[in-house]
């Protein structure tokens, strides 16, 4: 499974205000559920982001370091009065630590249904490539 | 009981930190509770109050809308749903897999004062959102004075 482990994403969660720059930043802070998927080509991520509308995610890669923030919407809320909560509404924010070599101009971005939905691809020299066989 | 709404028109920050304040005020109300199927079923839910009526929220992100079902019976309403997680494409396999996946089916007990047979369902954001109106005796009447 070496192989794997070398392929694999790293996670670095945030937790809030463990980072200077978290402290600056009012209100709570979530950290989104995803799923991270390898293709050939390309590595997928999906992110549970309810609340956020397409204007309001922002996602950046700087230095191998993939940010997704996600600002949720509060005029739902305008004149409303809460009587029974389970859950707070908060904006979204994970960093991963890319091992992959992505091509950061052709990140693709999409939400849908509170999902943001992140198509990254490779680098051509990060491809696996296909060595033809021939019979001799 | 608070009377203060949540108010929009503040600045974005504030308008946020002061709904997150009110959320935690009002996080599993025990005068509420009772009548719900319990905190921890998926999807969790949060009850508002408006002058028209009662607007349940429930964070389930990733629904095929068409899968989702709102059902409304005396003063239970009912929402169910499939998350479905398939992505295109053959994979190399996953690093990650945190998302919910599978069924859900949750019932909530309104109070009386609502109308469950009116309400309407919308699927926005990933947010399922239900407004229950009023029912008609439970909304507030001018009464007219008459002189002698």
């Amino acid at each position: 499974m070496a192989e794997q482990q070398a392929k694999e994403i790293v996670t670095k969660e945030k937790q809030e205000l463990a980072k200077p720059q978290e402290q600056t930043r009012p209100g709570r802070y979530y950290v989104p559920d995803v799923n991270i998927y390898e293709f050939d080509d390309s590595v997928k991520l999906w992110a549970d982001m309810p609340g956020v509308k397409e204007k309001d995610v922002d996602v950046t890669l700087k230095d191998g370091v993939l940010t997704i923030v996600g600002k949720v919407a509060t005029d739902l809320y305008a004149g409303l009065r809460p009587i029974y909560t389970e859950y707070n509404v908060g904006n979204y924010y994970r960093e991963f630590v890319l091992t992959e070599n992505i091509d950061d101009s052709k990140i693709r971005a999409t939400l849908r249904n509170g999902v943001l939905e992140l198509e990254l691809p490779k680098k051509e020299q990060a491809k696996p490539k296909r060595i033809e066989v021939s019979a001799g | 009981m608070a009377l203060l709404r949540f108010d929009a028109s503040l600045d974005p920050i504030a308008g946020l930190l002061s709904l997150q304040d009110q959320l935690e005020r009002f996080m599993r109300n025990p005068a509420f509770a009772a009548g719900l199927s319990g905190y921890g079923v998926y999807p969790p839910v949060n009850i508002f109050e408006s002058t028209e009526g009662a607007i349940v929220v429930a964070e389930a992100p990733g629904l095929d809308p068409a899968k989702i079902g709102v059902e409304g019976e005396g003063r239970t309403l009912t929402i169910k749903g499939e998350r479905v997680f398939e992505p295109n494409g053959a994979g190399r396999g996953y690093h990650r897999r945190e998302l919910n996946e599978g069924k859900f089916s949750r019932s909530i007990q309104l109070p009386e004062d609502y109308d469950v047979s009116r309400a309407e369902a919308s699927y926005e954001a990933g947010l399922l959102i239900v407004r229950v109106p009023k029912a008609e005796r439970a909304k507030p009447r001018q009464i007219a004075v008459q002189t002698a």
